[in-house]
């Protein structure tokens, strides 16, 4: 069998939480974070969800690009800290990190095109969030960072990005781009043959000169960089795979959670990546015996309010009979994602919470649920 | 809890409805019934996916949806707007010429730049929603994620900055201008649980500050358990949790507070969205577990009928 949970939490240094919206990935990514801390561990807990679900876990009103320490008052010995990235500066500290000098950093944070990547377009968290992770990971401050993804597509995006940022740098489009820009300055005009040509006036057609001018800028900005960010994104690539790296597929006993889990466990397996367990959250149980309600509770109801018992065993007959229905249907999706997940790998039922969890004390009830309740 | 008729041809009278919510909600169910249901009404209606490689219509309607739109039904039509098909026909719409979009398509620093621009893609599948809703009397658009459905929307807003002058900027140009229409419309969907209606809430928010004119002029509150025990049931049940009970009888007990919490949690939800939003809520009913997809969509469609009072004849629907 594969390394539990707990001794994953103990002895990994990056876990990440895959899987698809609203199956509880940003409250378990907050609770396995609080074991660790509460196991003497320094933690950070991070998301690039765009909608602010953790600081909602946390039960903080909201908090930036910053790290955030969570007070956990004398439940353990460990730090338990939490950011939320923000894209554009994120994106700015790489820049002043990575740029020759301020003069370079300057020019870059003024030109358009890279305020614009930089902020406004869906996509780029993605692109920033692995700058970030390299960062903190490589910081050392922290001795197990937790990784919440957002739901499905976005979250192989951020597993592709790394790819994503280092073709849209990629030399040859770089030079491509900037032969003419550089041979203007020389020449005061453009020599370009066959289809190179034609494709440089279509672009010029669809983006516009002005564009493409400040795009020659750009890329020129950051030529000097690019050797830096390829080797920090292969970098990233390199932790995603490391040995101590797990992939944690979360879901829920509901239809599409179930499908989208099967989806990552064979992406997962597809670009070799650790993948550590599965949970299954928010699973409902009941006994499947088909309880005589009357026999069980009438005389006390009676004894309370006679008028009033017999609507009310009638009504708790069919709230269990549905709980029974409810608990059968997750039982048999839960069996699903085992053969999904196969033999080798633990998938960790987590039984529904009576509560939303939405502060420290409600992590910590889940926590429980986590790792040490369930099966 | 029917909605009123000005409220409710919001829905059925719009022209591009963009449906999004929460991950988990019910978003594409939601999307599909009110497809249903306008094309029941006799309105030539598209529900769209953007871009989904594994597309979520293929179960509702036992058909996988393509680029070119399926008719599923009478007046309903499916589709799966995938971008490098969008990307093409909007090239094409710019320099008319199919030889040399087949050249530019091809060639692999254009490709590989356009696909590495962060919002290229959401801008030309934008594209092609504008295109297609001008053969249709309704499109119905299943978004990403809240989050997300915003920031894809906003791409226009950004490409504005960002050109002055060319086919993107008149791309975007006409985005806003659909914003502007006031039967272009977004609908939030949410559940009844605290954080879904807190990101219900925030979403809602978020469109007003960076998509406006783009409006939420309702929301919809699926998989409501609908209050339904008297204050003397509740009392007793209350008193009977307090007791010492055991076994299979406190396992009945449970099960009451399960439901009676849904039912709290849904007024508190509703109560919540109305306040906090000051909109109209459609509420649709948790329905029966373990159904498929086809019926599950069925229900939540006769549901929305009586819901928005529509008198429509659904038994010859899809």
């Amino acid at each position: 069998m594969s390394t539990s949970l707990a001794q994953l939490v103990e002895k990994q240094r990056l876990l990440v939480c895959v899987g698809s919206g609203g199956v509880g990935k940003t409250t378990s990514a907050a609770a396995i974070g609080l074991r660790a801390a509460m196991r003497g561990r320094r933690v950070l807990v991070l998301t690039i969800d765009p909608a602010r679900r953790l600081a909602n876990s946390l039960g903080l009103s909201e908090f930036g690009n910053t790290e955030v320490r969570i007070d956990l008052g004398d439940r353990g010995t460990g730090e338990l800290w939490a950011m939320m990235l923000d894209a554009p500066s994120t994106l700015d500290d790489v820049i002043s990190r990575v740029a020759k000098d301020t003069a370079t950093r300057d020019a870059i944070f003024a030109n358009k095109i890279y305020r614009h990547m930089a902020g406004s377009f869906s996509g780029s968290q993605e692109y920033m969030a692995t700058e970030r992770l390299y960062d903190v990971y490589g910081s050392d401050r922290y001795d197990l960072i937790v990784l919440d993804t957002p739901p499905v597509k976005n979250a192989l995006d951020f597993l592709e990005s790394p790819g994503r940022l280092a073709r849209f740098l990629d030399r040859q489009i770089m030079k491509w781009f900037l032969t003419p820009y550089e041979e203007e300055k020389v020449f005061g005009k453009r020599f370009l043959m066959g289809t190179s040509a034609v494709v440089y006036r279509l672009l010029g057609h669809i983006f516009g000169r002005e564009f493409l001018d400040e795009l020659s800028v750009f890329f020129a900005l950051f030529r000097d960089l690019y050797d830096g960010f390829r080797e920090r994104h292969e970098a990233v690539g390199r932790l995603f795979a490391a040995s101590t790296t797990s992939f944690l597929v979360v879901s829920a006993p509901t239809e599409p959670s179930v499908d989208v889990a099967g989806f990552f466990l064979d992406e997962l397996r597809t670009r070799k990546l650790p993948i550590g367990g599965v949970l299954v959250n928010q699973v409902h149980s009941a006994s499947t015996s088909v309880p005589d309600v009357d026999a069980l509770l009438g005389a006390e109801a009676r004894g309370i309010d006679a008028t009033t018992a017999g609507p009310l065993l009638a009504r708790l007959g069919a709230a269990h009979r549905r709980l029974r229905e409810l608990a059968a249907l997750e039982a048999a999706r839960v069996e699903e994602v085992r053969r999904a997940t196969g033999s080798s790998t633990w998938v960790r039922v987590v039984p529904r919470m009576p509560e939303e969890v939405h502060d420290l004390d409600g992590l910590l009830r889940l926590h429980v649920n986590l790792f040490d309740g369930g099966s | 809890m029917v909605l009123s008729a000005a409220d409710s041809a919001v829905l059925f009278r719009s022209r591009v409805l963009f449906v999004s919510g929460k991950g988990g909600t019910g978003k594409t169910s939601v999307a599909a019934a009110i497809g249903r249901l306008a094309a029941a009404q006799g309105r030539r209606t598209l529900v769209l996916e953007l871009d989904n490689q594994r597309p979520s219509l293929t179960g509702i309607f036992g058909v996988r949806p393509t680029y070119a739109p399926t008719e599923v039904a009478k007046n309903l039509f499916i589709s799966n707007v995938e971008w490098v098909d969008a990307l093409g026909d909007w090239l094409e719409a710019i320099v008319n010429l199919p030889r040399v979009v087949r050249l530019i398509m091809r060639n692999h620093i254009v490709s590989v730049f356009l696909q590495a621009t962060p919002g290229a893609r959401d801008l030309v599948v934008l594209w092609r929603v504008m295109a297609l809703a001008r053969s249709y009397d309704l499109v119905v658009v299943d978004m990403p994620a809240s989050g997300n459905a915003v920031a894809m929307l906003s791409v226009a807003h950004t490409a504005r900055r960002l050109f002055e002058q060319g086919p993107i900027r008149r791309c975007a140009d006409d985005l806003v201008n659909l914003y502007h229409q006031a039967d272009t419309r977004m609908v939030l969907v949410s559940l009844p649980e605290e954080m879904v209606v807190n990101e219900t809430v925030e979403t809602a928010r978020r469109v007003g500050a960076d998509l406006a004119p783009l409006r939420v002029p309702i929301v919809v509150l699926n998989r409501a358990t609908m209050p339904s025990l008297s204050t003397e049931e509740s009392a007793l049940l209350t008193a009977l949790l307090a007791g010492p009970s055991a076994g299979l009888a406190r396992e009945v007990l449970e099960a009451g507070r399960w439901e009676a919490e849904l039912e709290t949690a849904t007024k508190e939800s509703l109560d919540r969205l109305r306040a906090e939003l000051k909109l109209p809520v459609l509420v649709l009913p948790v329905l029966a577990r373990g159904e498929g997809a086809l019926r599950v969509v069925g229900q939540l469609t006769s549901a929305m009928a009586r819901a928005s009072s529509v008198p429509v004849d659904l038994r010859g629907g899809a």
